[in-house]
């Protein structure tokens, strides 16, 4: 009977673990026995695939260098060649055929010469980094940032690009890194969520709500949608209930609830569930005190643009603004979005240039430029990049260094971009990584969507190896089977 | 046999060369050569594959072949041929002194000693590997002794201990469960109380709580068989296969978009959700309904409603975008295939073959191979509706149709003749008076009007076509217009900035209207564009005050950057353009159709029709039109046959192959279609050749998966029915028997039930009627120390486990105590959201759904991803994948919802509506108390419930109760 002599000691660690999750009630969850049901599970079945790792959900494996973590995304596939990853030689052949790209077809099909970028690019900070004259603000945090020049993207559709660079899966069904890192840390702040997206104005990302899901992960980890133009989902009652009969109906469920919970004493979730109607009463209040900007002095909005003349440029400077606040207040992970999915025109609503880089561009730079830059400097000098919080930028993938078959646009390009990171932990100034003399495909220390997210929960304290949870037949990871940790770009 | 890339499965060499690791040294003379494939081999295999192989070669080392093993990895190669050549691999194996843990391997023992000597010996006699053989990693467990492979045991059902009440004699799942609680050392539970057991039942068999009234029959029926009347009677209900195939639904990760990043809605795929419905309140044998899943359409092409079965193989998320790269259209289809593959396994053998998909699987007996069978099997297998016919029908209609369609063309081309005669008697005309061309075609480069010298505060441009299509209704583009004054600095007054208003139908996608805003013609960029709503259409620009102009320009791709003709850069055909100073009297100031050459001959008749037809063509074209709507009617009457999302099948061209590291690009033998080989030892095989039909192929997997032989599809079933009635299964990871999953926790009762589902020919009711009339499951679900201290989630069944409902069970009961649940079956769903397209799909919950969605949740049309309250929030679980078991998770957005959104409050005033004419506030509260808990309240409850009632409202009451654990939460 080896076999339920185990299975009863883990239900013994299961019974005194439950006691220690109630009496901590993180937000989002922590308070619900139905989850430490499943994490636990997970831990047995660890222990039954002989993995000897002790480490329990809730605390970092070792010691973290971030706490927090800011996700920035342009959807669209932000073309690295016309942003950061300055290539001379596309001038210098420009118009000139791709050599050995003849036959070569990519997303949309025929490609034609070499094109060069629009803009010129200009050495930044004290490192020299060229970066693109189109982004002269976040240029000027060039000694901050690492950039990894080496990307490659398993998808060269943005839908499943998009998912496989949040959730290392270009199949949905998967958490995404910030549903990971929330089960993984647990809150900083029990009355908000650990997780927030904040959705560009302009709509959802590529495959929309599939960027912020939970996959299989238990329902609490899920990002909440919370933006400057979107509120949480029924935080408040309809206007018709309020004041004193709110308060009479809450404190009379309160009472019934308690008292079926003392007659069921050995069902924990029914005292969670008191407290979870507890919780949402208390992120009433905390919830518009954190998206409230009433209290930003002048300087800090002129500084993000809040109330710049072009109104997408002002929504994102807000939700840029409202990430910071929310950053200021715990939330673990702020999935930040500029840009949103493909439209009827393409590169309309997002970084997809396929026909006219350079109106395309000069159309979202400027909305992307000054907020994001301004939230750098904002974060930088309330000193929260030295030991909180890591940045992430991202894109699903990189653009055609040449031009579009009939157009002035780039089409898709998985085999090549630029993703960077700064902030706590990150050696900024760095470049890792490099792509050919065109920017065609990355040749030296390629990298993927699972050694980014390894190197990011290095960072926050977690080897990506041994962040596992038990789903259909597999200890499932965020980074796959796959991963390293880039050393390189690290303090 | 093909030597090129040929596998050798190691798995089964290591069954036939024994257990032990140490490479049968002993029956190797210690001076006959190393023999790799005996000694060698299985060291590497069990020890150094597991991180050395495609796609997770750590430290870039991959040890599976010669090949790789000699190129090496960040260290230099492995080993180098030769006598005496220096190793790293013996160096990394090696501990440095007899106490130190050598570097390699990092998980688990060091190997032993006699280990190193072998692979010593092997490297300095010249590391003789034969070329084309590749290692595999060998699997945790193995078919010869994994439990859930093993035949089903023929268990002699135990006796009843002693100590168990009498009643427990009569139930053979009774003696199972008391003779594990007795070895366990625990007690059963007294019987639920009867109420609570009906409440209970009721929920388990129907998804739903009693009624008053039905609670109030059972509770004054004393016949002893009182209960097992009222469990056929709900067995019998149609409400049963609603609740139960929600289960399935879930199981066979069934969803109505497609997802990926167009994630449209599927809207003819409920016909399978009907199907499955109506199979389990049919009690279907389950055999049958694997086959109809398999191969509906090759074994029952005469009987559509269960041909659509087949639509099993379809319902999953694919990608339907449409990729021009070879390379990834590729791997998108092997993903669609996969998709089904993985969906079949899970759903019948509960087993992760996913895994088998780039090497063989790391902790289950499922090789490479067997995953590429099924991939052989499904190869012809395409997402897409087929007409729900069968084939008498096809032709039938067909024979319908044909003089109808013949009549119908005879009237079309005499109205095509009409159109000739008028177009060829206005050319006649307009001969004599020409137009004049005055200006150039149009161009999406621009186009340029000239005004005159009259102040101007209006310009009115009407679209009347489009440059591509003159019969086209969809939107027309303009990126740019510009109004530019005369010298002596000539300025363009076409910009918001300058004051200027502009007005045009613009498409408005839902979740971004102003996507293609007019505004975005006076933004004085180019790129962005106005997108009309429609064509024709009509542009007014409002200047700040009267101006002179000069010139009007407008364009759709100014810069000339789009070459060709696309849907980005479609511009006006023709056009007029007038002006006006005050907003009511217009001014013509140019006509294309008179200035310049027509877009094309299509244009021209467009033009040509404008002047119009006379009497008599007009009486003629009456007519004409009449007969065809006559004809059209007609045809519209032929019984036509509903179009279902079931799935196209093909013959493949080419035979399937094994996949490298899952990579299309990289190519393996050719593998035919056959069963999985982990069964072999338990059942018979099949394997069948390259050219076999693909017909054969589903038939002959659905024939192998539905025999009673198949140990697999009877344990997974069996341990399915029993996790719904419990809470948990036998099995707690009913989608996984494997190693990574859980152990049974009564292995004999979880064979015993599933030889007597076969006895039961694969029906599912018999099982449920055995189960809800044990004991066992009629027990109280009230905890003691004892049991509590021993065994917390009550797997060993002391007491029935209490649990929470469900997401739909909460919402169709909130309807349902609003008196307000629609109970229409079947049919399309109702949505939860706002359905938004502008090329993919955005999905917004509701904030107040109406009565038109107020039917049972399974009736929900759920597309992926699009998380709507209620469902969502109380763990209803995405579809991308088989769902085997949800969770039961508690957080304060699901408290938020269900306290705030306006559905909560629409069902508590339904449900105070309901009690309104009892005018006695406590007789109110009480019947109240019944509604929602089938419980008379107490009568402190009474008390409390009438005073809150009287300060906060009796919306406020019923809100909170639809609120409170006892609502949601089954005992």
């Amino acid at each position: 009977m080896k076999f339920k002599d185990k299975r009863n000691k883990v239900m013994e660690l299961k019974n005194t673990k439950m006691q220690d999750w109630l009496s901590r009630r993180g937000f989002m969850g922590d308070v619900a026995a139905g989850i430490i049901g499943v994490a636990l599970m997970d831990l047995d079945r660890a222990e039954s695939a002989e993995k000897p790792e002790s480490w329990q959900p809730g605390k970092p494996q070792f010691e973290p260098k971030a706490r927090q973590v800011l996700h920035i995304f342009c959807p669209g596939a932000a073309s690295h060649i016309d942003l950061w990853d300055y290539k001379p030689a596309l001038a210098q052949y420009h118009g000139t055929p791709l050599p050995g790209a003849e036959a070569f077809l990519s997303f949309q099909g025929k490609n034609g010469n070499l094109m060069k970028s629009p803009w010129p690019f200009i050495r930044s900070g004290q490192s020299g980094k060229p970066i693109s004259s189109i982004l002269p603000n976040v240029a000027k945090h060039a000694d901050d940032i690492a950039f990894i020049h080496s990307m490659t993207s398993r998808s060269n559709t943005h839908g499943p690009g998009c998912i496989f660079m949040n959730t290392g899966f270009v199949r949905e069904g998967f958490p995404s890194a910030g549903a990971w890192v929330g089960y993984a840390l647990g809150s900083l702040n029990d009355n908000l969520p650990r997780f927030v997206a904040m959705p560009d104005v302009r709509g959802e990302p590529p495959n929309g709500k599939a960027n912020w899901s939970n996959g299989f992960l238990p329902a609490a980890y899920q990002a909440v949608p919370m933006t400057a133009q979107q509120a949480i989902r029924n935080l408040n009652p309809p206007n018709e209930i309020r004041g004193e009969s709110e308060k009479a109906a809450r404190s009379y469920l309160d009472r019934i609830n308690r008292r079926y919970a003392d007659q069921h004493p050995d069902n924990t979730e029914l005292s969670a569930r008191v407290s979870s109607y507890e919780l949402a009463a208390r992120m009433q209040l905390a919830a518009p005190e954190a998206t409230g900007m009433d209290g930003e002095p002048a300087h800090i909005r002129q500084l993000y643009g809040v109330d710049d003349a072009n109104p997408l440029k002002s929504a994102y400077a807000k939700n840029c603004l409202m990430a910071r606040r929310f950053l200021e207040r715990g939330v673990r992970y702020v999935s930040l979005y500029c840009a949103s999915r493909a439209s009827g025109v393409d590169g309309l609503l997002n970084w997809d240039a396929h026909k006219t880089l350079k109106a395309d561009y000069e159309r979202h730079c400027p909305i992307f430029d000054q907020p994001t830059a301004a939230l750098i400097t904002d974060l930088k000098q309330r000193g929260l990049l030295e030991k909180d919080v890591l940045i992430i930028w991202t894109t699903e993938f990189g653009r055609m260094p040449t031009h579009q078959e009939g157009t002035s646009g780039r089409d898709h390009n998985p085999d090549a971009f630029t993703t960077w990171m700064m902030g706590a932990g990150v050696k900024g100034g760095t470049s890792y990584g490099a792509t050919d003399e065109f920017g065609r495909k990355s040749v030296e220390k390629i990298t993927t969507a699972h050694d980014f997210y390894a190197t990011v929960l290095h960072l926050l304290g977690l080897d990506h190896e041994r962040l596992t949870y038990y789903h259909n037949g597999t200890n499932r990871r965020l980074t796959d089977v796959h991963g390293h940790v880039i050393r390189e770009i690290l303090t | 046999m093909r030597s090129h890339n040929l596998p050798i499965l190691f798995f089964h060499f290591l069954i036939i060369s024994g257990i032990t690791l140490l490479g049968n040294s002993n029956n190797h003379a210690a001076d006959s050569p190393i023999d790799f494939e005996k000694q060698v081999a299985p060291i590497l295999s069990a020890r150094c594959i597991g991180c050395h192989q495609p796609g997770k070669a750590k430290g870039g080392l991959d040890l599976t072949t010669l090949k790789m093993a000699l190129k090496g990895g960040e260290s230099g190669p492995a080993f180098e041929l030769g006598l005496n050549q220096s190793s790293e691999l013996l160096s990394r194996i090696t501990p440095e002194n007899p106490n130190s843990k050598p570097d390699m391997p990092r998980q688990g023992e060091p190997l032993l000693a006699e280990q190193i000597q072998i692979l010593n010996r092997w490297i300095r006699e010249g590391a003789k590997w034969p070329e084309n053989l590749i290692l595999t990693e060998r699997s945790k467990s193995d078919a010869s002794t994994w439990w859930s492979l093993q035949k089903l045991a023929n268990t002699k059902v135990p006796k009843l201990p002693e100590s168990f009440p009498i009643n427990w004699e009569i139930n053979a799942i009774d003696h199972f469960i008391a003779f594990k609680l007795a070895t366990e050392g625990l007690k059963p539970s007294p019987p639920a109380d009867r109420r609570i057991l009906l409440r209970r039942l009721h929920y388990d068999l129907t998804g739903l709580p009693p009624t008053t009234e039905e609670v109030q029959a059972f509770l004054n029926d004393n016949l002893p068989d009182a209960y097992e009347r009222r469990v056929d009677r709900l067995l019998a209900s149609p409400r049963y296969g609603e609740h139960w195939g929600r289960y399935w639904l879930d199981v066979v990760r069934f969803g109505e978009s497609n997802g990926f990043e167009r994630n449209v809605l599927i809207d003819n795929s409920w016909p399978f959700r009907d199907y499955v419905i109506r199979s389990l309140n049919e009690d279907k044998p389950f055999p049958q309904m694997i086959r109809e899943h398999l191969a509906g359409d090759v074994l029952l092409p005469d009987r559509p409603e269960d041909m659509l079965g087949v639509a099993f193989l379809t319902v999953g998320p694919f990608d339907d975008v449409g990729n021009q790269d070879p390379v990834q259209a590729a791997q998108i289809r092997a993903n669609a295939i996969d998709d089904t593959i993985v969906a079949t396994s899970s759903a019948f053998l509960g087993l992760t073959i996913g895994c088998a998909r780039c090497h063989d699987h790391k902790f289950d007996p499922i090789l490479q191979s067997d995953y590429y069978r099924l991939q052989s099997t499904f190869d012809g297998t395409r997402q897409g509706a087929r007409p729900l016919a069968t084939t008498a029908q096809l032709e039938m209609r067909g024979r319908h149709l044909k003089p109808l369609e013949a009549r119908r063309n005879l009237i079309s081309t005499g109205l095509a003749n009409l159109e000739k005669t008028f177009q060829e008697r206005v050319t006649q005309e307009l001969k004599n008076r020409p137009v004049k061309i005055t200006k150039p075609l149009v161009s999406p480069q621009g186009i340029e009007e000239r005004f005159t010298e009259k102040a101007v505060k209006q310009i009115r441009l009407t679209i009347l076509n489009s440059d591509r299509d003159p019969n086209s209704a969809s939107g027309t583009r303009i990126e740019e217009l510009e109004l530019w004054t005369k010298s002596p600095i000539p300025k363009n007054l076409a910009l918001a900035t300058a004051g200027t208003k502009i007005t045009g139908p613009s498409r408005k996608p839902g979740d971004f209207s102003d996507a293609y805003a007019p505004e975005l013609m006076i933004d004085g960029k180019f790129g962005a564009a106005w997108v009309s709503a429609a064509t024709p259409a009509v542009v007014v620009l409002t200047l700040s005050k009267p101006e002179i102009l000069e010139k009007l320009l407008a364009s759709s791709d100014r810069g000339g950057e789009i070459k060709g003709k696309t849907p980005y850069n479609v511009f006006l055909g023709d056009y007029t353009l007038e002006i006006s100073t005050d907003g009511v009297a217009w001014e013509l100031l140019a006509d294309s159709a008179r200035e310049r050459p027509a877009p094309s001959e299509a244009h021209d008749q467009a033009r040509r029709r404008r002047l119009g037809y006379n009497a008599m063509e007009t009486a003629e074209m009456q007519k004409l039109r009449g007969e065809l709507t006559e004809v059209e009617q007609k045809i519209a009457l032929v019984p036509n046959f509903t179009s279902v999302w079931a799935g196209n099948f093909a013959q493949p061209a080419k035979p399937a192959y094994l996949q490298i590291g899952g990579d299309p690009q990289r190519r393996g033998p050719d593998i035919f279609p056959g069963s999985p080989s982990y069964l072999k030892s338990t059942m018979p095989a099949y394997q069948l050749d390259s050219n076999a039909p693909e017909s054969e192929r589903r038939k002959a997997l659905a024939d192998w998966i539905s025999s009673p032989q198949n140990v697999l599809t009877w344990r997974v079933l069996a341990n399915r029915i029993w996790h719904l009635h419990f809470g948990t299964g036998i099995v707690d990871t009913p989608g996984d028997f494997g190693y990574m999953g859980g152990r049974p926790s009564h292995p004999e009762l979880l064979d015993w039930l599933a030889n007597r589902l076969i006895d039961h020919g694969g029906r599912w009711k018999p099982l449920h009627r055995e189960i809800v009339l044990s004991q066992t499951y009629r027990q109280s679900s009230v905890a003691n120390s004892a049991g509590v201290a021993k065994d917390v989630q009550s797997r060993f069944l002391w007491r029935y486990p209490p649990r929470r409902l469900q997401g739909e069970q909460i919402r169709d009961s909130m309807l349902y105590a609003g008196g307000v649940l629609n109970e229409t079956r079947g049919g399309p769903g109702f949505r939860l959201y706002q359905y938004l397209q502008d090329n993919v799909a955005t999905y917004v919950s509701l904030d107040n759904p109406g009565p038109e969605t107020w039917r049972r949740s399974i009736y929900h049309q759920s597309a992926r991803a699009a998380k709507v309250d209620y469902l969502s929030d109380f763990d209803c679980p995405d579809n991308a994948q088989s769902a085997p078991s949800r969770l039961t998770t508690t957080t304060p957005l699901q408290s938020m919802t269900q306290w705030n959104h306006q559905f909560t409050m629409r069902m508590a005033e339904k449900l105070a509506e309901r009690v309104h004419s009892i005018a006695d506030p406590k007789a109110r509260v009480s019947e109240i108390f019944k509604i929602v808990y089938q419980r008379q309240p107490t009568v402190q409850e009474v008390e409390e419930s009438a005073t809150l009632a009287a300060s906060a409202g009796w919306v406020n009451l019923t809100r909170v109760l639809i609120n409170s654990n006892e609502f949601l939460y089954l005992e």
